[in-house]
Parts: C-alpha cells; sequence; structure tokens
C-alpha cells in the first residue's frame, strides 16, 4: 500500500546550519506516528517543511504517493496534509465557533459564500460544534477565542485542525501546557480517532508516547537517528550511547529539565 | 488593539442565553434607527436635510474602509479614490445621459468595481503598513490624475448636474433627495452587514486575525482579499454616487488625501469592526468638518489633525470599544 | 534631441530632490515599521522657511540660513513624531498620528502663509543658465543635482561603511536582535527619524526655486516620495537612490509629454516595477525568519 506520507532525503538549512539533514521517513496510511528527540533536534522545522510552511532545501514530500514538495501550504493543506503549531496559532478575535467553523466551511466549500448569514449554514455551524464537544469546548463556544486559557487554546488547536478532515494531521507538541486531565482528554480523543486517519506527533510526554504511538522515529541534529516500534527504540542501545551517556533513556527524551 | 484581557479566565460560561436576546436587540435598534431617520426631513429644515444627507452618502463611503481595515484587517487610505470614481462616473451620467438616481448609483457601481480591480490586485499582495502605503499611493495618483485631466474638468471640478431623478421624476426638494440616498445608504449598509455576517465575512475575519493559519487551514488569502478589495471599491463609489446626487458637484478635493483620512478616522473614532459604530462615527468627522472649521476661520483641518491625536493617545478601540467595555465587566463579575 | 537632454537633466534633479526627502521615509520606516505620514508636511515647513527667510530674492547667505533653520526645524518635528510615535504601540495608531500631526503642521502652515501660490527665485549669483548642447539650462538646477550625487555618497559611506551605519542596517534587518545584543537602539532610531526628517526640510528649502510653495504640494510630495520607496524597496539607501533617479525621470517625462497623465504614468511606473519584483526593486535584507 501506498504510504500516507513519505519523506525521501528532506534538507532544510539556514545558511551553513542544516537544521532538517537529509531525512528519510515512511508513515503508513492510519499509522501513529510519534517523532521523539531533544529541543532543537530539528522537529518543528521537520513539520514546517513537510506541512509547506517553510520551503525545503532539497529532498522531496510525498503524500499519498504524489509529490507536493512543490506545492504551496496552502495546497498541501487541501489535500489533506495540515498541521497544528507548537505555540497555539488561532484566531484569538474570532469566537471560540468561528475558530473551528473556519475550517469546516473550508472543508465544505462554503468558505466564500454571502448570500446569508453563516448561521444559516447549519452543516458547517452543526459540525464545528461537534469538533468543539470532542475536545470539550462547546460550552464555551460564543467566547472570544482571547479569552481562553492557555490549556483551552490547545485543546482549540486540536479541534480547528481535525475539522479541517485531514489524511494526515500533524500534532507539534500538543499536550505541552495542557493539564494532566486535559492531556487525558487529548490522549482518549486521539484513540479515538478513524484509523483512516494517519498522524505524526511531536511529543514530549513520553507515557503519551508509548501509549499512543506504532512507531517512533528519534531525531538528533536534524538526522534520524532511530527508527521503529515504541519497545525497541526504549531498549536501542544507539540511541541510549548517542545522547545519554549513562542516562536513562526517558530523561533525555523529555528534554532533561522538564 | 486587543480585547481587554483578564489574568485568570473566566469560568466556563454554560452556553450563554444572552445571545438570541441581543439578536433580537440589534433587529429592534436598525428599525427604530431607521424610522428616525426616515423622520428627518419631517422635522428638521432644508439645510441641517442637506447636511445629514452628505453624512450619509460619507458614511457609505466610511462603511467600505470599515470593510477592508476593521473586518479585514487591511488598513486603507486609498477608498477616497474609488469615492471619488463613483462620484464623477454618477456627475458624468448625469451631464450627458440621463438624470435618473439609479442609473447614476449603478453605473459608479460598475465604475468603482472596475475602478478597485484594476488597482486592488497590486495593493492587496501587501500587508498592514505595506498595504496603507500602497492604498495611499493608488489613491493620490487617481487624486491627482483627477486634477489634472480635462476630460473631467481637471482642477476646477465638473459643475452642471442636473438635480437627480428617482423612477422618472425629478425630486422636487432636499427632502426627497435625503430619503433617495437614505435608501440607497440603507441598502448598502445591509449588503455590508450581510458581507460581515457571512462565511466570507468569517473568512475575512480570520485573514484579519491570522493570514498564515488560514493557508495552513487551506486557503488562499489572495482571491478573498482581492474580492473584499473591489467589493469596497463598488461600496465606495455608491458613496461618492449619493455624494455627487447632494452636491451636484464634484471637484478633485472630493477624492484627496484629507476624504481618505478622515474615512479612516471615522473607522477608528467609530471602532474598527462593527458596523454602526463607524457610521456614527462618519457623522461626527462631518460634523466637525463642515461646521466646527466656520468657528475657527475654515481651519477644520487643524481641529482634525487634533482630533487625530487625541484619538491615538485616547481611545485606541473608538466609540464602539467605550460602548462595549461596560458590558464585558458586568459580564465577568 | 536637445529638448529630451533638458527633460533627463529635470529628471536628475527631481531625483535628487526625491532622494534627499524619501530617504527619511524610507529608513524610517525599515527600522520601526512606522510609515510617516507627516513627511510631505515636514517638507513643507522647509519649503515655506524658504519662502519667509529668502522670498524677496535674497543672496547666498540668507539661502544657507534657510537650510539651516529648516534642517533644525525638520530635525525638531522629526525628534518630536519619534517620541510620539514610540509612546504608540501599534503600527496603525502610529500611521494615525503622523496623519494628524500632517494636518495640523500643513493647516498650521495656510494658517500662517496663506493658500497662494509663493514662487521662489533661486539665490542671486545661481540663478542663470548655462549653455549645454546649444540650449540655455539652469545653473542651480545643475547644483541640484551635484548635491543629490554628494549626498548619496555621504548617506552611502554613512550606512553602509561605518559603525553607526551597521547598527542602522542591523536594525532594519532584525530589530529584537539588535535590542537583545544591548546596543540602544532609542537614540539611534530618534536620531534617524530626526535627521530623515531634517533632510525633508532641506529638500523644500532646495526645490523652492523649482516647485515653489503651496498648500496641497505636502500631499504632492508624499506621494512622490511613498512611490520611490515602494519601487525601491522598503529600508534600504541604495533603493531609495534607485527608486528616487527613477521616479524622477518618470516624472520628467510625463509632465514634460503627457502632463495630463503624468500621475497616471506614476502608478503605472510602480505598478510594473511592483508585478515585477514585489518587494521593490533594491529591498533591504532582512533576518531570515524561521
Amino acid at each position: 500500500m501506498t504510504p500516507a506520507l513519505r519523506l525521501e532525503g528532506l534538507t532544510r538549512s539556514y545558511g551553513s546550519l542544516t537544521a532538517v539533514d537529509h531525512v528519510d521517513l515512511t508513515v503508513a496510511r492510519g499509522e501513529r506516528h510519534a517523532l521523539i528527540g531533544p529541543n532543537g533536534a530539528g522537529k518543528s522545522t521537520l513539520f514546517a517543511t513537510v506541512a509547506g510552511t517553510l520551503r525545503a532545501t532539497s529532498g522531496r514530500v510525498l503524500l499519498n504517493g504524489r509529490d507536493v514538495t512543490a506545492l504551496s501550504e496552502s495546497e498541501r493543506a487541501r489535500r489533506g496534509l495540515l498541521r497544528t503549531y507548537q505555540h497555539s496559532s488561532l484566531f484569538l478575535g474570532c469566537t471560540v465557533l468561528d475558530n473551528v467553523a473556519l475550517a469546516v466551511q473550508r472543508v465544505q466549500r462554503v468558505a466564500h459564500r454571502f448570500d446569508r448569514p453563516a448561521r444559516g449554514f447549519r452543516r458547517v455551524q452543526a459540525r464545528a460544534l461537534e469538533h468543539l464537544e470532542s475536545v470539550g469546548l462547546a460550552g464555551r463556544a460564543h467566547d472570544t477565542a482571547s479569552e481562553l486559557s492557555h490549556g483551552e487554546r490547545r485543546q482549540l488547536e486540536v479541534a480547528m485542525v481535525l475539522a479541517a478532515e485531514p489524511a494526515v494531521v500533524m500534532f507539534d507538541e500538543p499536550t505541552a501546557g495542557m493539564s494532566a486531565a486535559e492531556t487525558e482528554r487529548f490522549a482518549t480523543l486521539l484513540e479515538g480517532l478513524p484509523r483512516s486517519l494517519t498522524v505524526v506527533i511531536v511529543e514530549h510526554d513520553l507515557d503519551v508516547v508509548f501509549r499512543l504511538a506504532d512507531r517512533v522515529t528519534v531525531l538528533h541534529l536534524g538526522a534520524v537517528l532511530a527508527s521503529g516500534p515504541p519497545a525497541a527504540i526504549r531498549s536501542d542501545e544507539a540511541v541510549r550511547a548517542a545522547y545519554l551517556g549513562a542516562a536513562r533513556t526517558e530523561d533525555l527524551f523529555t528534554g532533561g529539565a522538564r | 488593539m486587543k480585547a481587554v484581557e483578564t489574568t485568570a479566565p473566566a469560568p466556563a460560561v454554560a452556553a450563554r442565553p444572552r445571545r438570541p436576546a441581543r439578536r433580537g436587540r440589534a433587529v429592534a435598534a436598525a428599525v427604530t434607527a431607521a424610522a428616525l431617520l426616515a423622520a428627518v426631513p419631517l422635522v428638521l429644515g432644508a439645510y441641517p436635510v442637506s447636511m445629514m444627507t452628505r453624512m450619509l452618502a460619507f458614511a457609505v463611503l466610511v462603511l467600505s474602509v470599515d470593510l477592508l481595515t476593521g473586518i479585514t484587517g487591511m488598513p486603507t487610505l486609498g477608498q477616497a479614490a474609488y469615492f471619488g470614481v463613483g462620484a464623477y462616473t454618477a456627475a458624468l451620467v448625469g451631464v450627458h445621459l440621463t438624470s435618473d438616481g439609479a442609473v447614476q448609483v449603478a453605473a459608479a457601481l460598475l465604475a468603482g468595481l472596475a475602478a478597485a480591480a484594476v488597482t486592488g490586485w497590486i495593493a492587496v499582495r501587501a500587508h498592514g503598513i505595506v498595504f496603507l502605503m500602497l492604498t495611499l499611493a493608488i489613491g493620490e495618483s487617481v487624486h491627482q490624475l483627477a486634477d489634472t485631466w480635462s476630460l473631467v474638468g481637471g482642477g476646477n471640478g465638473l459643475a452642471g448636474m442636473p438635480p437627480v431623478s428617482v423612477l422618472g421624476t425629478a425630486l422636487p426638494a432636499a427632502g426627497f433627495v435625503y430619503w433617495w440616498v437614505l435608501a440607497v445608504a440603507a441598502a448598502a449598509f445591509a449588503v455590508v452587514a450581510l458581507v460581515a455576517r457571512s462565511p466570507y465575512g468569517r473568512t475575512l475575519r480570520g485573514i484579519r486575525d491570522n493570514e498564515a493559519r488560514m493557508r495552513a487551514l487551506g486557503y488562499r488569502p489572495g482571491p478573498a482579499k482581492f474580492g473584499v478589495f473591489c467589493l469596497a471599491g463598488a461600496v465606495a463609489a455608491v458613496g461618492g454616487a449619493l455624494w455627487a446626487a447632494q452636491v451636484r458637484f464634484v471637484s478633485p478635493g472630493d477624492l484627496g488625501f484629507e476624504v481618505a483620512a478622515l474615512a479612516l478616522l471615522s473607522v477608528v473614532i467609530g471602532g474598527s469592526g462593527t458596523l454602526w459604530g463607524p457610521c456614527l462615527g462618519a457623522a461626527l468627522v462631518l460634523l466637525v468638518r463642515d461646521n466646527l472649521s466656520a468657528h475657527v476661520g475654515g481651519h477644520g483641518a487643524l481641529v482634525l489633525g487634533a482630533v487625530f491625536v487625541a484619538v491615538v493617545f485616547t481611545m485606541p478601540r473608538g466609540l464602539a470599544g467605550l460602548a462595549r467595555r461596560p458590558r464585558r465587566t458586568e459580564a465577568r463579575s | 534631441m536637445d529638448t529630451y537632454l533638458v527633460t533627463v537633466l529635470n529628471g536628475l534633479a527631481m531625483g535628487s530632490l526625491l532622494f534627499a526627502i524619501a530617504l527619511g521615509l524610507s529608513l524610517v520606516f525599515g527600522m520601526m515599521d512606522v510609515l510617516n505620514l507627516a513627511h510631505g508636511a515636514i517638507y513643507l515647513v522647509g519649503a515655506y522657511v524658504a519662502v519667509a527667510l529668502t522670498g524677496d530674492g535674497a543672496g547666498p547667505a540668507m539661502f544657507v540660513a534657510a537650510v539651516l533653520a529648516a534642517a533644525a526645524a525638520g530635525a525638531v518635528l522629526g525628534g518630536a513624531l519619534a517620541g510620539m510615535t514610540r509612546a504608540t504601540p501599534h503600527h496603525l495608531d502610529q500611521a494615525l498620528l503622523t496623519l494628524g500631526v500632517a494636518l495640523v503642521v500643513a493647516e498650521s502652515l495656510t494658517v500662517v502663509f496663506g493658500s497662494d501660490v509663493h514662487s521662489l527665485a533661486a539665490p542671486a549669483p545661481l540663478d542663470g543658465g548655462v549653455q549645454i548642447l546649444g540650449q540655455t539650462y539652469p545653473v542651480y538646477r545643475l547644483l541640484v543635482i551635484a548635491f543629490g550625487a554628494i549626498l548619496a555618497l555621504v548617506v552611502y559611506r554613512l550606512v553602509e561603511r561605518s559603525r553607526l551605519g551597521a547598527v542602522i542596517r542591523a536594525t532594519v534587518a532584525d530589530r529584537a536582535m539588535v535590542s537583545a545584543l544591548g546596543i540602544d537602539t532609542g537614540r539611534v532610531l530618534v536620531g534617524v527619524f530626526a535627521a530623515g526628517a531634517a533632510l525633508a526640510a532641506v529638500g523644500g528649502v532646495l526645490a523652492g526655486p523649482i516647485l515653489g510653495a503651496q498648500p496641497g504640494l505636502d500631499e504632492k510630495v508624499l506621494l512622490l516620495a511613498l512611490v520611490v520607496v515602494v519601487v525601491g524597496g522598503l529600508g534600504s539607501v541604495r533603493g531609495a537612490l534607485l527608486g528616487a533617479v527613477l521616479i524622477g525621470q518618470v516624472q520628467a517625462l510625463g509632465v514634460a509629454l503627457l502632463p495630463e497623465y503624468a500621475s497616471f504614468l506614476l502608478f503605472a511606473a510602480m505598478a510594473a516595477v511592483l508585478l515585477m519584483r514585489p518587494a521593490g526593486l533594491l529591498p533591504a535584507p532582512t533576518a531570515v525568519r524561521a
């Protein structure tokens, strides 16, 4: 079967600094793939390059077997490749409902209609509310997004990206700043997602990683250090040696200070 | 221009019941406002009525500025150009073709749409202050063109426009012109209000708040921005046609820097993003320019300049912001 | 052919003035994202200073005095604007603020000098003409061209070669980084704002014998300066120079050939450049944003 997402020698450099260094990665359809590595390993740059926010210096990105490297971020999103942001990127002057409805109305192809008020588009409104409910924000639908707490903003970010009906979704540290309860809700939500959806997730919380991931890739200095099932990564000597010295693997992956 | 932030988020207010009530109140307010405005010629004399006619025409221009600046987040100083295109088109139609108001408005609308389409593609590729700069450059180019082009009277302007007629009847008095202008302005308001509340309006607010995120969600902001720019050009041109219907004389001054600046000031005073605020701002600004300037030896611009500076320092969210603030605190407590 | 030469020279003189005027606008925008809409009004202050001091055909001494007085007035206005804009956080508010100042300054000038059109003569020994290829051309305009060339050299050395210039260029590229390095950008910003405004006011004096002084001139000059900055690229000295020379030529050509459509030609030139290069011809390099 064609992999949902395939990276071939993907490289992104800033002058002499290579933030993403010839990354090869294959994510099968329906897979939950975790990307871990210490801060500065190039995870966020990799996401941005895959999503098209940044142009690749070299290499290719294939989405369902089709080369999308030359496409803009917006075109990739239209083909179902979406991402969330490490720092919530919301529409702070709009209501919580509007934030999600923006994603829904694009998918339902009514984003440029102005023949009647938005609340008249019942399917958009209903779908947006469903997505808000799934992250537990339905009660705040009519608040302005800027009134949300940090954790709630992360939830909204998740609802928004899922509302865009992605084929492949990349979560950039989704649980950073969430409370324990919110993290639990997020993990449950992710477990409940249909297997038609492919998930790549950058995560520091190793409990979440080993609970959700089918496969784990370790990124170090912009390059792939190891890739495999969670159990294999846990016990991988190369991973351990490369950056631990003697310490426990978990400490390193959590960025030490966390 | 952010909402008043509180450090502690309010506990999740379960599905707020006040929303439908607010909608009902808004409809009631709109009906009351329309009724009051329609009654004006029955109460006031000819001069105040003609003054208010101009306010309505100017308010339509201000609406178009609000559509761009308040709703889409593209601050503009170029809308006076399309206002002028509309005014000149209506005046030319009036002088050479017909005195029919509807034809004049329709011709102005198309001309404004075309002018915005021809010039807008350059501007919408820019963001924020660069957009402001480009619209100013476009507006001033059109202003200078009107000032030198003999076909439209050059610096002398275009005079000799016959009184506007509606449905074949020449409007005999200031009051009837007022009603005509009020009707068209109300229609323009309704169109802009509908756009603002529609999915397209939501798209535009999304672009205002976070254009990069819109792209990441699969939107193409460029065409959406170009569309609203053309729409705003058409709305401004309708305002210009209404202005010409009342004043019956168009000069390059009507599309100058000062008019563009006043329109932007009206939006800022009125609170960008709402629709009624900028309309009130438009009335206020025109009142100051045309009435107060008589008391300061014709130098109204001096007062307005000072108002600009004062507004920036004292009311960053405008009139609508003042009105909203008490309700916010009430909701919090 | 010979009239064409006159047009080219007129364009160069215009370009010199435009460079002096647009430079401050461009650098201030590049360094602090402030669009100074009062720039045209400051130019007009310079023009009216010239009217006040040299209006009755004064000699070179009074002309120099006018230049110095205009520079001082411009610097004071620029410094005040810098202080006011730094006190307001939002870019739109800053633009509105300068717009308000522009209205106040321009209207005050009308209050003092009336709304008449003032034309000025070049200072006494320079008001003659010289023969160039059989055409008589005003000496004064040649001197304006020379002034523009010297100004370009001085500014280029200052901004591209000196330590102060390095700070200015770095601030254009990445203001936060320069502040993080512990350099006090505030004083540099105020300095550039004041110096740019002083240059614009001096431009007003120098342009006096060519463009005169009248209400509304501030808008025309602001438009030309904006187009220069947009065409040349924001925040760059070389861009401002190239844009000024180009727009000077376009303007002179337009006025000579199609006076009615000169502003249309200006717009067309701007559109053509932006179509090919959306950031202008020679934009300042900005920091890589990840």
